[in-house]
């Protein structure tokens, strides 16, 4: 389980917990959240992710 | 370069932005909360500006223009979501003439490019590093200077200090002139009403900042400015110009909303005994309690935006240069998206992200500084005050205001 960082405002997505409200269920890998799902604080897009160790 | 930099206080020291500040933001009003109910059974829409609807003056900077008061999550999150119609350049006129060309009043792509610079000095795994060295420093001195006194008023010895003496560190600012830095930083805030000390402040934390920023950039440590002007993005670094019109806005943005923030929480959990007792067993419930004191008790009651183009919300027509206040509180305990909105449950199921630190591009640059401070906040309280409580001898705190919401005094008793 891996956690990928927002950089335009820091939001994590960390694969184990998800993001349930934004329909995304725990233990979500990064590559199946679909391309159209957004960062649940700011808005970007995936490609805004980047990959890092909390 | 070895050079002793001093902040110039205001020309007649004598003058206090404080009490202009804490009066403008609605001192009168206990809650907003049911009369922003009874105007969302009319219209989610409203043709005012938001602060005239509670009996304040309007703001001077936006005078001329049209008004629109926004109700209710969906909409809310409408307006954020679309910066292309609903502008930041409306803060050019209300922050910029104390603050300068901050992210604040920029749009994309502008604000996107330097919004990316900044967010790495506050990205989660930056700030964390500032926990134990500065953040934990400063609560456990505040918490030291009285529990052992078995009795404190937590808003005027802990909170109303605590994220200005941590900005102030990160900052490296010298300890005897904090009080004019704190000073000439509210009276920024006080354009809407005072124009000309806004820009005397202006000027000189100005200078103050942009001789600060030159000796960061020759001889950097390991201060927030000298990371500042190390981060790189792309081959890009941040403008001078920039920077320091950030650090102008940095002790307003991470001091007077994390005060209150960590002001709130406290209340609503010593307003709700059984909740503060679930969370010192298990401290694994303090960020659903920061979460839900936001949602609950939100800071900042609105966000400004301005109409770049004649558009149509919820059926109103808005005109292009139209002031829109979209009301975070508002959507924050709508009934549609919150059962039993004006309850405050720290077990709430969690239905809709909360609005406190709005959303979108603009959404709150500093938030994980916020949350970290409200974290060790509480964790040195219930460490280090036992069987914490509100003092039944003294009154019960009271969050009031309209447009910035917090208490004056929360009286506590402690085992000491």
């Amino acid at each position: 389980m891996k956690t990928w960082l927002c950089q335009q405002c820091g939001w994590i997505y960390d694969e184990t917990k998800g993001d349930p409200l934004g329909g995304i269920p725990p233990g979500t890998r990064w590559a199946d959240v679909p391309d159209s799902w957004t960062c649940p604080d700011c808005g970007s897009g995936k490609s805004d992710f980047e990959m890092v160790e909390i | 370069m070895n050079v002793t930099l001093k902040i110039r206080d205001f020309d007649d020291p004598t003058f206090d932005p404080f009490t202009v500040f804490d009066d403008s933001f609605g001192r009168h009003v206990d809650s907003p909360y049911p009369e922003l109910a009874e105007l969302g059974k009319q219209a989610r829409v409203h043709p005012h500006e938001y602060r005239t609807l509670f009996g304040l003056a309007p703001d001077v900077t936006t005078a001329d223009m049209p008004h629109f008061t926004v109700l209710g999550y969906e909409l809310v999150q409408q307006i954020y979501s679309h910066p292309q119609i609903y502008s930041n350049k409306i803060f050019e006129r209300m922050l910029g003439p104390g603050f300068g060309r901050t992210v604040t009043t920029m749009d994309a792509p502008e604000h996107t490019r330097y919004r990316r610079l900044f967010q790495q000095a506050f990205m989660p795994n930056v700030i964390a590093r500032w926990g134990d060295g500065i953040v934990q420093p400063v609560a456990d001195e505040l918490v030291g200077s009285f529990m052992a006194r078995g009795s404190a008023d937590l808003v005027k010895e802990f909170t109303s200090l605590y994220p200005f003496h941590i900005i102030y560190r990160q900052l490296g600012l010298p300890p005897d002139d904090r009080q004019i830095f704190h000073k000439l930083a509210v009276a920024l805030t006080v354009a809407g009403t005072n124009v000309e000390k806004a820009m005397e402040a202006s000027a000189k934390l100005g200078a103050y900042y942009g001789a600060l920023t030159e000796m960061r950039y020759e001889r950097p440590g390991d201060d927030l400015v000298s990371l500042l002007t190390k981060i790189e993005v792309e081959g890009e670094r941040l403008p001078k110009e920039i920077l320091i019109s950030f650090l102008r806005q940095l002790i307003n943005a991470a001091g007077d909303t994390t005060y209150r923030a960590t002001s709130n929480l406290l209340v609503a959990l010593l307003t709700h005994p059984e909740q503060l007792d679930a969370v010192r067993r298990d401290r694994s419930l303090i960020p659903q309690a920061i979460d839900e004191t936001l949602r609950w008790e939100c800071i900042v009651m609105t966000g400004f935006r301005m109409a770049l183009q004649d558009t149509e919300l919820d059926g109103v027509r808005i005109p292009a240069g139209s002031a829109v206040e979209a009301v975070n509180g508002s959507a924050n305990r709508d009934a549609s998206r919150y059962s039993d909105p004006g309850r405050f449950d720290i077990f709430r199921k969690a239905t809709s992200r909360h609005m406190a630190f709005a959303y979108g591009a603009h959404v709150c640059i500093g938030q994980h500084l916020a949350r970290l401070e409200m974290t060790r906040a509480l964790n040195s309280m219930l460490d280090r005050l036992p069987n914490l409580r509100l003092d039944p001898d003294m009154p019960p705190p009271r969050i009031f205001g309209c447009t910035m919401r917090h208490p004056e005094h929360i009286y506590v008793k402690f085992d000491a």
